[in-house]
């Protein structure tokens, strides 16, 4: 769900970890422990790896020892601010074949739903993510791409031109996107400040939704054993 | 239409127009140059994340290993 899913659907991340999202239920997450033996993966931070913090909202974060993936981090999720449970994420996601493997992500909609942070490094991807969509499709689009688009385009130029060529997708959906008024108008400059606008709330709902739980990542860090020099030798 | 390769560049342009795998490889060449490199497998330290935490970066930065950061800037 993070930055190899971006590469593959057009953006360009370079990630260091693989972020995976996961049912948190015992048996499930028996099967992860079993993976996570299998890589020789330790936890590495706050939280630890209980159910009660994955489904609180918490990511945990393992570092690999096997040899073939030693230093690789995996982060794990169960729920993402704005997404919906596993099983509807599941059932909406992509599948995309290489010549070597199968690799499950998440769709494109929820992709750009998980980007919408409160860190300046996820707006330009979504940006990139959405318009890589809009260049793959614009010649041979179906409706449904119309109304991803007017939702979710942050390049205004893109956005002017998918407003002009599709009216009543734009009318029905501005009274969820009120600056498709800018776009249908025709005006980049409003059109690129309610976009900076329209970001600056997701940033600050994503912040609020984060208070509490780096408040409580914070007690854990401030609880977990401490490691404590060895006094030297006398 | 619009003429995305005007709007994004020809680099972006390329890039979007390959498929998935082509895609997966491409990056998959990046990382084998940057490991060769000696890069690390840390991430960068992101004060915007929720979940950084200054003291779990400094204990993993003592590993000594690159990050590939800018150590010179020429010009500007």
């Amino acid at each position: 769900m993070g930055g190899q899913a971006c590469v593959l659907y057009g953006a360009a991340e370079f990630s260091r970890d693989t972020d995976i999202v996961v049912v948190a239920d015992a048996d499930n997450l028996r099967r992860l422990q079993a993976a996570v033996n299998e890589l020789q993966a330790e936890s590495i931070a706050v939280p630890p790896f209980e159910r009660r913090f994955l489904e609180a909202g918490h990511a945990v974060h393992f570092r690999c020892r096997l040899p073939e993936a030693d230093g690789f981090r995996l982060d794990v999720m169960s729920k993402v601010r704005g997404l919906p449970d596993f099983d509807t994420l599941w059932s909406r996601r992509s599948t995309l074949e290489t010549a070597d493997e199968t690799i499950d992500v998440l769709s494109l909609p929820d992709l750009v739903t998980a980007k919408k942070t409160q860190q300046d490094k996820d707006w330009p991807m979504i940006t990139r993510l959405v318009e890589a969509h809009y260049a793959q499709h614009a010649q041979a689009s179906e409706d449904v791409m119309v109304d991803f688009w007017l939702r979710e385009l942050r390049s205004p130029p893109i956005l002017i031109e998918v407003a002009g060529s599709a009216p009543q997708v734009c009318q029905r959906l501005k009274p969820v996107r009120p600056l498709l008024e800018h776009a249908a108008a025709g005006s980049e400059a409003l059109l690129a400040t309610a976009l900076r606008a329209e970001e600056d709330v997701e940033r600050e709902a994503d912040r609020h939704y984060w208070a509490p739980l780096k408040r409580e990542l914070e007690q854990l860090r401030r609880d977990r054993p401490r490691l404590t020099p060895k006094p030297p030798p006398a | 239409m619009i003429d995305i390769r005007s709007l994004v560049g020809d680099e972006w342009a390329e890039w979007y127009a390959m498929t998935p795998a082509q895609r997966l490889e491409e990056s998959s060449k990046l990382w084998q140059t940057y490991l060769e490199l000696g890069g690390s497998l840390d991430p960068e330290p992101d004060p915007q994340s929720p979940f950084y935490d200054p003291e779990e970066w400094r204990a993993l930065a003592a590993d000594g290993r690159a990050g590939v950061r800018l150590v010179r800037r020429g010009g500007i």
